[in-house]
């Protein structure tokens, strides 16, 4: 594990160095406080340090301000290794921001114990930290397919659709359904319908740039937003996808199993302000004309092509059957 | 300061003690000596500076170096003698430095060439 020593004294800092190399530590030694901030606030920087009190240029104590004024950083745990030792110093180093303080001149034993009490707490934040992410990606994230959730892929087409209209660019918002997929969980089961929606998730990431968003918007309904999108671009766009999902079978346990899927396409600059679920009630209905004419084909929502309204049952018939 | 080690005083340094602060580690030792030759005499020099020109707070500040410096060491009374120094300084006493600082050169006379006597004696 790193850990930094901070002390201007180097007789000192020659003793922690070799008492901390031999315990198994990796070790980086600063002469100064101003070098122990730079240096526990580097990309991967040290998250155990020793620190004097007196030093050049910054203070033990004013380290410790600084590290905990960086909340954006991972938890530095900071002893205080000073020969100062009235408890109103003992108080001060503590309030500002040290985790344990200890007098000089130090008992190696002790060092090394307290040290390692500082790796358990570390070890904890990380297990604490891992688990708030982990919580945080449930929340954001789609359980099967890993995408993003419907909440969230609509809530960034809703800042992108923004962004957009700011940056007087287009937005392109595709919306897929997996063709006949009724079919294969009627037949094969749920267990291979949720192979071929991980799959199909996977083909649909690898088909669009890193920055484009895609989302589980329903059962086998798919969300992709593509941010600054060139208007001659997106049908070619939807073209690929749709043929990267159909360009060969999805190995499933049910055998090799031939899908595709039919897309519905818009442009932001087409439809003018418009809130982001009016936008995919339009894509929808372009989606639902691609199956009503055969399926495995890309349509664009036109605002001037709306003949007939089409009913949310209309929709939902056509994709069942 | 004298260059010899007189066998009738008292030792300066508890050597036992400084042998269980490097965990027995010789090669260290060495090393801390080399540095303490190196470093020592300007620091008692800076502090010689500092309590003429009555500055307490260079006073404070390079004692409590040379007293956690010391205390390392395991020299005891030298590391309580800065101490003083400190203390002193931190108060405001500039009438006591002087004396304090006297002190001070007494304790910590002979202690390098101990330090050497007891490392030399100390090698594999």
């Amino acid at each position: 594990m790193k850990i930094l020593i901070a002390d201007d004294d180097a007789v000192s800092r020659r003793l922690l160095e070799r008492t901390l190399v031999r315990a198994g530590y990796d070790v980086t030694p600063v002469a100064d406080g101003r070098q122990a901030v730079a240096r526990l606030t580097e990309p991967d920087g040290p998250r155990l340090a020793l620190l004097d009190w007196m030093m050049p240029e910054i203070d033990g104590p004013g380290v410790c301000c600084e590290i905990r004024k960086r909340r954006d950083h991972n938890y530095v745990y900071m002893i205080l290794l000073t020969s100062r030792e009235s408890k109103e110093d003992v108080v001060a180093g503590l309030e500002s921001g040290a985790d344990d303080y200890l007098i000089k001149p130090f008992i190696a034993d002790e060092l090394k114990a307290r040290l390692r009490t500082g790796e358990r707490i570390l070890h904890l934040e990380d297990r604490l930290v891992e688990a708030r992410e982990q919580m945080r990606f449930k929340a954001t994230h789609d359980h099967l397919t890993s995408l993003w959730n419907r909440g969230v892929i609509v809530d960034l087409l809703r800042r992108e659709l923004i962004r957009s209209q700011r940056e007087n660019v287009c937005t392109a918002i595709i919306l897929g359904d997996v063709d006949h997929f009724k079919n294969i969980n009627d037949t094969y089961g749920h267990l291979v319908g949720d192979q071929v929606l991980r799959e199909i998730a996977r083909r649909l990431l690898l088909a669009v740039r890193s920055y484009d968003f895609v989302g589980r918007y329903g059962g086998e309904e798919f969300l992709t937003v593509l941010n600054n999108c060139r208007p001659d671009s997106a049908l070619p766009r939807a073209e690929e996808i749709r043929k990267a999902i159909c360009v060969r079978p999805v190995h499933t346990d049910a055998g090799p199993l031939s899908v595709s899927m039919s897309l519905g396409v818009l442009l932001s600059r087409d439809w003018g302000q418009r809130p982001p679920e009016e936008l995919i009630n339009e894509v929808d209905a372009a989606l639902y004309s691609a199956k009503a004419e055969g399926r495995n084909r890309v349509k664009l929502a036109k605002p001037a092509e709306r003949a007939e309204p089409v009913t949310a049952a209309q929709a939902l018939a056509e994709r069942l059957r | 300061m004298t260059n010899k080690t007189n066998p009738l005083c008292p030792s300066r340094i508890n050597f036992s003690e400084l042998l269980a602060r490097v965990e027995n580690d010789r090669e260290l030792l060495s090393d801390l000596l080399s540095i303490f030759k190196k470093e020592f005499p300007a620091y008692v020099k800076s502090l010689r500076e500092a309590v003429v020109r009555n500055n307490v707070d260079e006073v404070a500040s390079v004692s409590h170096t040379l007293k956690g410096m010391l205390s390392n060491l395991a020299a005891a009374g030298a590391s309580a003698s800065v101490a003083r120094l400190e203390q002193l300084a931190r108060q405001g006493e500039i009438a006591l430095l002087h004396d304090a600082l006297l002190a001070f050169e007494r304790d910590v006379d002979g202690l390098l060439p101990e330090l050497e006597t007891h490392i030399a004696g100390a090698r594999p």
